[in-house]
């Protein structure tokens, strides 16, 4: 029993411990943002590999969740009669929820393990140390801009991410099942109110993004030096963003009041 | 090297320019922000049941769509008072009536205006005299089984 | 620059315990051991990347294991190190990697980094590699490249973690000479780690030569080969010794300093 609540200690010790480690390196990336000279040649690279590269994917996702959406909510509404309603149906759920979630775990997928791949391999093959011999902060220098053009990348893909799906579900629900496209898009346009649909769903990319990019970048940062530890770090990334999402996700939709 | 930035480059700012646009659209047609200060003739109404009206519910004369709700609140007397901004130049007679309809027998609920006969105008900020408050399903059940509409349902 | 009773454990490990050890001014040290021994170890304490658990580390007259990053890195401006894999930054050609330490640390125009960086990737006898990417470079090439960026700051000190090791022997004796030169011209603090015989006897006015459990026998090379120490006699064999034997260097005639 004593040794049990030991164990339990012991945890809960090294679990505050990792979390203010991280709250710690969180706070060195927001230091050098504002460090000289300013490393925006390389956020632009990285959002070329986080955000340019997802773009393709992200589309065909969008598309193919509005075909889904609009499928399965124009059967269902059409059994109670308000089939005309389906333009808010796939707004409110693409905008409010399905478009931040699911392209912050599509964008943790392709572009979040890509990020703790390429830093865990450097730390790996002595490259952030080889930096930090040259009195080069390496988190200014390789971590930072993959950080922060994560956060910039999430919300920009997650707004694309649902006007395909919203392209979507109007090409089943209107050119398909023949729904008039005027009701479509002015229930759409009806329902959906700035603060409580789209500012919620801008907040939410932006957090999830800010939450990847911080933990893609630790993972990477503080991974085992060899090959096994890169590629633990990179499947972990994969599974401690992915959750974080989600308990984000909840957490701002409860703190909304929506 | 060079034009391998360059290409780089062009491409994040095309997403870039792609991210913003979705942004904006969703934001301000979507989402409907408007940049300018909107322009329009205000007028009140006041109900005991808006059932599910809600801001930005349109508001329309024989089905077409002639302005939107604004804002929707309790006034002294614990009714609710509504606030929609009109198309400009709309011209509406005083004995215009405001009643909460449904599109469709689900569907989204929106302000229907009845234009009335007198010759006398309401301006801008005036209060229309006549209103029809949503009708809501019990009330509707109840109708049904018990023969006839509560008059409850009509005020004015 | 000196470490003073430097002690270390790896999770169980002790790598070291108590270890002693000066690196004089000016001159070439070299540090051999087995496998496992902590000679690179060496090298990443005394540049700061590694903390130890106990002791002092001097370098540069000055103590850093308790600096922060920030003044760790005010120290790092006058160290050059090389990684005994290379460490270049994958995504950038072999001239930006070169270039990188003079466009970050200095204000020289774009013509006159180019200069030394040419410079510097002809004394290791490499041209015409500018724009490739360190992936397309043989392990050997890849090395000097590295050297080249160790060097082209002009460091007072340079820490070198096994310099010769995979080189074919004209590149070891063109490193060799390189780093003879850079002691005796620049006057530089050269420290190598290596396993490479007969260069390290060379090189080296100052051999330190790590055991197990941290201990460390120092002295010239010929101190240590006329030693009666069956561990030194086993590490260095037959051939060191005759080629001691042969060669009374010159290089440690004129020491000033007696090592410990």
């Amino acid at each position: 029993m004593i040794g049990w609540i030991r164990e339990l200690g012991a945890r809960t010790t090294a679990g505050v411990e990792a979390l203010g480690r991280i709250v710690v390196f969180g706070a060195l990336i927001v230091r050098a943002i504002f460090l000289r000279p300013s490393r925006i040649r390389f956020v632009l690279a990285a959002i070329f590999d986080s955000g340019v590269l997802s773009l393709a994917l992200i589309c065909a996702s969008g598309a193919t969740v509005g075909f889904v959406l609009g499928l399965q909510l124009y059967n269902t509404l059409s059994r109670f009669g308000a089939e005309e309603s389906l333009g808010t149906a796939v707004g409110l759920s693409l905008i409010r929820e399905l478009g931040p979630v699911l392209t912050g775990l599509l964008v943790t997928g392709r572009a979040g393990s890509a990020t703790t791949a390429e830093i865990g391999s450097m730390k790996a093959t002595e490259q952030l140390d080889g930096l930090r011999m040259m009195a080069i902060d390496p988190i200014h220098f390789v971590v930072m801009p993959r950080a922060v053009a994560l956060s910039i990348a999430m919300p920009l893909l997650s707004a694309i991410f649902v006007l395909f799906g919203i392209f979507g579900a109007y090409l089943i629900g209107v050119e398909m099942l023949g729904l008039d496209s005027g009701s479509y898009v002015s229930s759409l346009e009806n329902s959906v109110e700035f603060r409580d649909d789209v500012l919620q769903s801008l907040v939410k990319s932006v957090v999830f993004g800010m939450l990847l990019g911080l933990i893609a970048t630790w993972r990477g940062y503080s991974c085992e030096p060899h090959a096994k530890g890169v590629s633990r770090a990179t499947t972990s990334t994969v599974v401690t963003a992915s959750v974080c999402i989600l308990l984000a996700d909840y957490t701002l939709t409860a703190l909304w009041g929506v | 090297m060079q034009s391998s930035n360059a290409m780089r480059d062009l491409a994040v700012g095309i997403f870039a320019l792609l991210g913003l646009l979705a942004i904006g659209y969703l934001t301000l047609q979507i989402g409907g922000v408007s940049l300018r200060p909107s322009e329009g003739i205000v007028m009140f109404a006041t109900f005991d049941d808006i059932g599910g009206l809600s801001s930005r519910s349109p508001v329309r004369i024989a089905g077409v769509k002639v302005g939107r709700v604004e804002a929707i609140e309790l006034d002294d007397d614990l009714r609710a008072r509504v606030r929609m901004l009109l198309d400009q130049g709309l011209e509406l007679s005083v004995d215009t009536a405001a009643a909460i309809r449904t599109s469709g027998l689900l569907g989204d609920q929106f302000i229907a205006l009845e234009p009335g006969a007198e010759d006398e105008l309401l301006g801008n900020g005036d209060v229309f005299s006549f209103t029809e408050s949503a009708w809501n399903v019990d009330a509707l059940v109840g109708a049904v089984v018990h023969g006839s509409a509560d008059d409850d349902e009509k005020d004015d | 620059m000196a470490l003073r009773d430097v002690g270390l454990t790896f999770g169980r490990r002790p790598v070291f315990d108590g270890l002693s050890c000066d690196f004089p001014r000016g001159r070439i040290t070299v540090v051999m051991g087995g496998s496992g021994s902590g000679k690179s170890t060496i090298l990443r304490l005394i540049g700061g990347l590694q903390r130890p658990d106990r002791g002092s580390i001097r370098v540069a007259g000055q103590e850093i294991s308790g600096l922060g990053e920030i003044e760790l890195s005010q120290v790092r401006q006058r160290l050059g190190m090389l990684f005994q894999n290379g460490a270049l930054l994958d995504s950038m050609s072999v001239f930006e990697n070169v270039a990188l330490p003079l466009v970050e640390h200095t204000r020289l125009s774009a013509g006159e980094v180019a200069r030394r960086v040419h410079e510097r990737l002809e004394s290791v006898g490499l041209s015409d590699v500018d724009d490739l990417l360190p992936g397309e470079l043989s392990g050997g090439m890849l090395r000097r490249v590295a050297f080249a960026r160790a060097i082209v700051m002009e460091p007072e000190i340079l820490l070198c973690d096994e310099p010769f090791s995979g080189l074919d022997p004209p590149n070891v004796s063109r490193i060799e000479a390189l780093l003879v030169h850079l002691k005796r011209d620049l006057g530089l603090t050269i420290i190598v780690t290596s396993h490479h015989m007969a260069s390290s006897l060379r090189m080296a006015e100052q051999l330190i030569l790590l055991q197990r459990q941290g201990l460390a026998l120092i002295g010239t090379p010929a101190e240590l080969a006329a030693s009666r120490d069956t561990t030194i006699a086993e590490f260095i064999g037959e051939d060191g010794a005759a080629f001691l034997a042969r060669h009374r260097d010159p290089m440690v005639a004129g020491r000033d300093e007696q090592p410990r």
